[in-house]
């Protein structure tokens, strides 16, 4: 299909064709086309079928507006033709047909919408209630429009993020957009200018119209040259804005070209102040069959055909209400495009009379006063019913394009996400701001302006605006108050146009509000006659703006509508809420690259040289086991009888010091801490406000007022945070340095790891010199000092080194090759876990929880009674609860043999009464039967108790067996080993 | 042919100066517990005040998700009742609330977090829930889609698959409620917003509001969210945090997705309407608050989780982010009671996530026990007075750091 | 809605950036003679009506400081 040659404001590159596919079909497109022009260029009239009724949809946006021209894309659903720019081999097809889209076997739903009055489906289909799911199934049936493939990745091209900071973030690129850019950048300040389109200008760019002796285009030409060479200005075009946020944080996408790098990019941009400046938007005229396929915006005609070079129609007729509508028609006809009639809704007020002479210069029939009531054709426009608007009589014209608006409404979207009050104007017939956010300033069309002087001066005194917000460096008081002295003089909002009653609206027809939802003038008052009166709950109940359009069809027109239809004045009329985001950002550009943020500890790549199966846990990756045993029994022997190494690195290290070191120690921790001694560990917990348990580990004073110590690896990150936190009200003098990430630690652990260790060091860790919980520091190797631990978490004798992070690697490969001879062999978390349950030791989360305190698993013999003056965190609560009934205990379990094993988690039951739970249960080499920890009631808590464990994967399965309460240190029950 | 014939679902009514119950709180909770006392008890003389517009709180803002898979013999027991209550309430309200019985899936992302589901699912099936631990293979059957790869940071273990659970029509139960209770004589005031309670010798006389004053008997704080800032007004102290909760949803698309699903790890739950969009939400902002609002910062989280369980969402945009209270107890449970010192005070408060799936049968037994006067053996693992003895319900296994918000 | 806050070492910063730690309630109470009650209404209940209250925030993701700030949970705005 042949192209018109619009000039200078065509985007399209004839030059260039790009080969694409609709339905199979192979079509032609140029470089710079989106896929709707492309389309509408090659022909295709119904883009597709709506949601419920599955009448023809046609282009009626070219911004996305509605899901009328939403197409799967190279597989992708739910693409927006009107947006997405055209590529070469881009497979396309329509949504929510089978086949053709002039075609739908579902059409004949159209016939039934008597049957289906706004919120039909709550009243219908249960009764019987046996029939619902049937019912059910068939409705989600026609649910939905693009088809996902479940089993697709979609990682077509590359997500990347990008962090702006900004002295002020300018929304929107139109003439507004750019004086306020430049403004602010001639004052010094930082400034993103973020523009959806592909180029400056906003619709300056595609109207021809002369103005002070040049055309608009050029106009708007020359203002984008000096946005892009100013020095300040940091333009983003492609760029839709999703969202003002709390304090002017301004999110957004970018659509990458070809030359970029990126396939979108997720930006976000902290800015100090923003100006909105994002335009407006066609009112939808809502007339009977006002959604046939050729019935378009003002807009849509004006671009496809100044922009993109297609001819819109052959035969078009205007029902508009504002002089940009006028405009258009006019400009069309200058480009050869027939333009049947056009009429204004309003009776006068149109600016200027060359408008008048222009009209009759080109004979164009002109009916003020007068809307189009109807438009005639089913699957495209054939004509029209054009009427007064004082009633009358009706006149029928043939055509095959309706361009039609109610006038112009301001895009309140970013406005509204920013929390700006809006009101209903009656001048402007539009939401207008009656209070702006801190920092937030608007200008432009969407304050009603219409001059284009006026529309540039309002970005001046905008960008002018914000530098003095700023506190930018303003070249005088005076040369910013001069924009506003020139604004004042210059042409004020124009009038817009009210609620258009086209006359009778929805008889024997459809009218729409919504498009996306098939919401009609009729679901409205159905809506109303419920007592769903509000916008708010109209769009609950029928759906108003809940499709990919939200509010930006349905918004303005159904809270008029309904004012009017309530008898209300039209200004008490609240739209319903704008939510964000407003670009419809897809989940893979927001997911961006995807960076995995666990840590790895100094000895990851040993590790996984031994074949470590790693596991995220909290902030690292660990090795859970070695190899593809996950039971891990030759990893728990060897420590057992041998010699096992650890990478315990994530164990939180801490050194805290200075004259209140002590105290801080007393408040966390639930021991006297003013016994712990140099060079000897002192085993300690700490527990919360309730009594429950926090963290443990061991500390070692290092001289006076200051201590070395340990905690559990979960609980590294928030142990400066809980140390300053419990004493934020005393005003105490003590640091605490998180040493975590800076030393590494491993543990040699079994019978033989003193031998090990002795061909490490030449310094003396026989028992004697090195007795259980000493800690000493030692030399290694060729002069690595460590501090050294013997510890028994593992219950055997076992030494941990813990070293500067970067010389673990070098200990790791001493004590490999030290070991060799006695076959050293690396145990993981989930070996330690086990020789830690055999050996009674708890493990915090899983042998306790929010229900139970320190004393209930055993643990209170650490807790200082006596000492009320430091006020020990937990203490109270522990003192509430010591011989309280009814509260679960940590026990150990002895399950019988012969019966069904027990796993983490089985319940422990008295009849049908859950009485507890197995916390961690494992079948033991080393004691020869199974053991298991478990929380029961205080009640079955003592040694001798037959309990039984019920196993219930499905109800009334039940498989139980027996265990015997026991103490849970089952393993080395005196500690013999750990001090050998 | 009733739906062809649009009638007021509710009545508008006059405000009375005095009322024997009024409720404050026109959502789930508050409508239902006025239901409840017009139907079964027969009481005439019930108001319920709304400030804003009814269902305005978190009865529209949650993601429907309805379940009886909890970790306690108590929660389970009210839980299921409230499962069976939608298709009884179906019929008696003559309204359709749309419950969409499609199970859900718990995920467990680690060998811990399957030793947790499998705890859940012996209890459930103990009291007769039904529950089943599922293997990754099995997951994926129930949820197409989902990357049962090494891929993922928290590669999928398993998950806990409750067959009796499902999604209901949010709104609808709003309105139902609404049409149900009208019916049955109760007052409901929009716009009626309650700015003082008065009381006189040790009970409760009546509530001032936007309107006027209005006089009772017995008084019901039912509002959600905000029941904390309510009971403020009388000096209450409450272990309960208001906070926001975000969702979302996605473009709308053809069903795939059967079963609503989350995932504690990933920190997500979702499941696709009846419209077709994905609806998916549980991020919970830490700080005290009365708005509601949403983040950007979860908007980008979200997605990144998502796509991380089940790739193919990567080709789906976000069209709506949204967020409402969520009234948060130290053990996730809800507090229902009547000893507040005020005789004729009571509340229902403290349900945290689980506000939705819990309105009828909450309103049912609140209304027993407001019109009796004697709390309901079901609700007395609810008391206030738990917080006062350490003896948390045990809901939830997760040890707190300060309080309820971390 | 994404807000800031002033941190009194790092300026303003994001809320993300921060820990919550609650409502300013005084120091922790003496507790010789404290009782059960008293300690568990100190930890757990609160009265937060919808007006601006003294809270605790941590910089946790910056300087590492616990300060004390007024925030309107209405509008989730510091009030200065």
């Amino acid at each position: 299909m042949s192209r018109l040659r619009p000039g200078e404001t065509c985007r399209v590159d004839f030059s260039r064709p790009l080969e694409f596919s609709f339905l199979g079909r192979e079509m032609t497109g140029y470089a710079g086309d989106t896929v709707a022009s492309a389309l509408y260029g090659a022909g295709v009239r119904i883009f597709g079928r709506s949601l419920k009724y599955h009448r023809p949809r046609g282009l009626y946006s070219m911004e996305g507006e509605s899901a009328n021209t939403f197409m799967s894309i190279d597989g992708v659903p739910n693409e927006c033709a009107e947006t997405t720019e055209l590529r070469a081999g881009m497979a396309i097809e329509p949504q929510n047909v089978r086949g053709d889209p002039g075609r739908d076997r579902f059409g004949f739903l159209d016939a039934f919408d008597r049957l289906m009055p706004a919120g039909f489906y709550y009243h219908l289909f249960h009764r019987p209630y046996a029939l619902w799911p049937l019912f059910q199934s068939g409705l989600r049936r026609m649910a939905g429009t693009g088809v996902l493939d479940p089993g697709a990745e979609y990682r077509n091209g590359v997500r990347t993020e990008r962090y702006l900071n900004a002295d002020v973030a300018v929304i929107g690129g139109g003439p507004a957009g750019m004086a306020a850019a430049l403004a602010a950048g001639e004052s010094g300040l930082r400034v993103c200018l973020f523009e959806r389109r592909g180029r400056l200008g906003g619709q300056m760019t595609w109207r021809v119209r002369d103005f002070e002796g040049e055309p608009l285009y050029r106009r708007a030409g020359a203002l984008a040259a000096r946005v892009r060479a100013a020095e300040n200005v940091n333009v983003f075009t492609r760029s839709p804005v999703t969202g003002v946020w709390g304090e002017n944080l301004v999110t957004g996408f970018a659509v990458g070209t070809e030359d970029d790098p990126f396939r979108e990019c997720h930006w976000e941009c902290r800015a100090t102040t923003v100006v909105v400046a994002a335009g407006c938007m066609d009112r939808p005229l809502v007339f009977n069959h006002n959604d046939r396929p050729g019935v378009m915006q003002v807009g849509t005609a004006w671009r496809l055909a100044r922009t993109y070079g297609v001819r819109p129609g052959k035969s078009v007729a205007f029902s508009v209400a504002d002089d940009l509508g006028l405009e258009a028609a006019i400009d069309l006809d200058d480009m050869g495009v027939r333009i049947r009639f056009i009429a204004d809704a309003r009776e006068s007020g149109q600016q200027g009379p060359e408008v008048f002479d222009a009209l009759c210069d080109r004979a164009i029939p002109f009916f003020p006063g007068c809307a189009v009531s109807r438009a005639v054709g089913r699957k495209r426009v054939r004509g029209c019913v054009l009427r007064s608007l004082k009633g009358g009589r009706s006149r029928r014209f043939r055509c095959d394009l309706l361009v039609a608006n109610a006038g112009m409404q301001p895009r309140i979207g970013i406005l509204a996400t920013a929390k700006a009050r809006l009101a209903y104007c009656t001048h402007t017939h539009g939401y207008q701001p009656t209070e702006l956010p801190p920092g937030v300033f608007v200008a432009g069309s969407m304050t009603g302006l219409r001059d284009p002087r006026s529309i540039e001066a309002s970005g001046r005194v905008a960008g002018y605006g914000v530098a003095e917000w700023c506190g930018g460096r303003l070249k005088s008081v005076a040369g910013a108050r001069a924009p506003a002295r020139e604004a004042e003089a210059l042409p004020g909002p124009g009038a817009g146009c009210g609620i258009i009653h086209a006359p009778a609206i929805g008889r024997g027809a459809k009218a729409f509000v919504d498009l996306d939802e098939d919401g009609t003038y009729k679901n409205v008052k159905e809506s109303i006659a419920r007592g769903l009166d509000v916008p708010e709950l109209a769009k609950r109940f029928a759906g108003f703006g809940l499709g990919p359009g939200q509010y930006r069809v349905a918004g303005q027109n159904l809270a008029m509508i309904m004012a009017d239809l309530r008898g209300d004045p039209v200004e008490t009329a609240h739209p319903t809420t704008v939510r964000p985001p407003l670009g419809a950002p897809s989940l893979a550009t927001l997911a961006g690259p995807g960076h995995d943020v666990h840590k790895r500890t100094p000895l990851h790549s040993e590790l996984a040289g031994r074949g470590a199966v790693f596991r995220r846990a909290g902030a690292w990756q660990r090795a859970r086991h070695f190899g593809d045993d996950p039971s891990c029994r030759d990893e728990i022997r060897n420590v057992r009888t041998n010699v096992g190494v650890l990478d315990s690195s994530p164990l939180g290290k801490f050194r805290i010091h200075g004259p209140d070191a002590l105290n801080a120690l007393q408040r966390v921790y639930m021991s006297d801490m003013s016994k712990a001694r140099p060079g000897r560990c002192k085993y300690s917990a700490m527990c919360n406000d309730m009594g429950q348990l926090m963290d443990d580990g061991v500390v070692v004073a290092e001289g006076p007022g200051d201590y070395y110590f340990t905690t559990s690896s979960a609980r590294a990150g928030d142990t400066v945070e809980w140390f300053r936190f419990h004493t934020r009200h005393d005003d105490w003098d003590y640091n605490l340095v998180n040493l975590t990430d800076v030393l590494g630690s491993l543990n040699i652990a079994g019978p033989n790891a003193r031998r090990v260790l002795e061909r490490l060091t030449r310094d003396n860790v026989s028992n004697q010199a090195f007795p259980y919980l000493a800690c000493r520091r030692i030399t290694v190797g060729d002069g690595v000092e460590a501090r050294c631990l013997r510890l028994g978490f593992v219950g055997e004798l076992s030494f941990e080194l813990h070293a500067p992070a970067s010389y673990v690697p070098y200990l790791w490969d001493l004590v490999m090759e030290a070991g060799a001879d006695f076959g050293i062999r690396p145990f993981g978390l989930e070996a330690q876990n086990c020789l830690r349950a055999e050996k009674g030791h708890v493990i915090i989360g899983m042998e306790s929880e929010q229900r139970v305190t320190l004393t209930d698993i055993g643990m209170g013999w650490m807790w200082d009674r006596e000492d009320t003056v430091s006020k020990k965190v937990g203490a109270p609560a522990l003192r509430a609860c010591d011989r309280q009934p009814g509260r679960l205990n940590l026990v150990g379990l002895r399950v019988e043999e012969g019966a069904k094993a027990p796993r983490d988690g089985t319940l422990v039951v008295d009849g049908d009464k859950i009485v507890g739970y197995v916390c961690t249960t494992r079948s033991s080499d080393t004691l020869g039967w199974q053991y298991g920890l478990a929380l029961v009631h205080r009640e079955h808590a003592f040694p001798g108790r037959r309990i039984h464990l019920c196993h219930e994967e499905a109800p009334g399965q039940r498989v139980t067996s027996t265990a015997f309460v026991m103490s849970p240190h089952f393993y080395d029950p005196r500690g013999e080993r750990l001090r050998s | 042919m009733s739906w062809l014939r649009p009638r007021r679902l509710w009545r508008p009514a006059p405000l009375e100066r005095h009322y024997e119950f009024v409720i404050i709180g026109g959502g789930i909770h508050g409508l239902a517990t006025a239901y409840y006392l017009a139907r079964t008890h027969g009481i005439e003389s019930v108001a319920v005040l709304e400030s804003h517009y009814i269902g305005f709180g978190g009865s529209g803002r949650n993601t429907a998700i309805v379940r009886a898979n909890q970790r306690t013999v108590e929660n389970v027991r009210l839980y299921e009742e409230g499962l069976k209550l939608w298709p009884v309430l179906t019929d008696e309200l003559d309204f359709n609330l749309m419950f969409f019985n499609c199970g859900t899936l718990n995920l467990g992302h680690s060998e811990a977090a399957m030793n947790g589901i499998r705890m859940l699912a012996s209890t459930h099936n103990l009291v007769g829930v039904k529950s089943e631990v599922l293997d990754p293979q099995q997951c994926a059957e129930v949820i197409p889609g989902l990357d049962l790869s090494d891929r993922p940071a928290f590669p999928i273990h398993g998950g806990l698959y409750h067959p009796p659970g499902g999604i209901v029509r949010h709104d609808a139960v709003v309105w139902g409620l609404a049409k149900g209770a009208s019916a049955r004589g109760v007052h409901i005031h929009q716009g009626c917003e309650v700015q003082g309670i008065d009381t006189s010798d040790g009970r409760v006389t009546g509530v001032r509001t936007s309107l006027g004053s209005i006089g009772c008997d017995r008084l019901g704080i039912m509002a959600g969210g905000y029941g904390s800032a309510v009971a403020a007004m009388l000096g209450i102290e409450l272990p309960i945090h208001p906070l926001t909760i975000q969702a979302m949803v996605t473009h709308p698309f053809k069903p795939f997705l059967h079963t609503a699903f989350s995932s504690g790890a990933y920190h997500v739950y979702a499941n696709q309407t009846l419209k077709g969009e994905i609806a998916t939400g549980a991020h919970m902002d830490p700080q005290v608050n009365y708005t509601n609002d949403a983040t950007a910062y979860y908007l980008k989280h979200q997605a990144e989780a998502l796509v991380e369980l089940m790739p193919a969402l990567r080709g789906v945009r976000f069209m709506r982010i949204w967020s409402g209270l969520a009234d948060m107890t130290p053990d996730m449970a809800p507090i229902m009671e009547g000893e507040l010192g005020y005789e004729g005070l009571y509340l229902d408060a403290g349900w945290g996530y689980f506000g939705f799936k819990s309105g009828p049968v909450a309103g049912k037994y609140m209304a027993q026990y407001m019109a009796s006067g004697e709390r309901p053996e079901i609700l007395a693992p609810f008391r206030l007075g738990r917080f006062l003895e350490n003896r948390y319900s045990g809901e939830t296994a997760a040890v707190m750091k300060y309080g309820h918000w971390d | 809605m994404t807000f800031r806050l002033t941190c009194p070492v790092c300026g303003k910063r994001d809320v993300y950036e921060f820990t919550f730690g609650g409502q300013e309630r005084g120091p922790r109470p003496e507790q010789d003679g404290l009782s059960a009650e008293e300690h568990f209404r100190w930890t757990q209940f609160r009265l937060i009506p919808n007006e601006p209250q003294e809270e605790w925030w941590y910089h946790g993701q910056g300087c590492g400081v616990w300060f004390r700030t007024t925030r309107d949970p209405g509008t989730n705005r510091e009030v200065r």
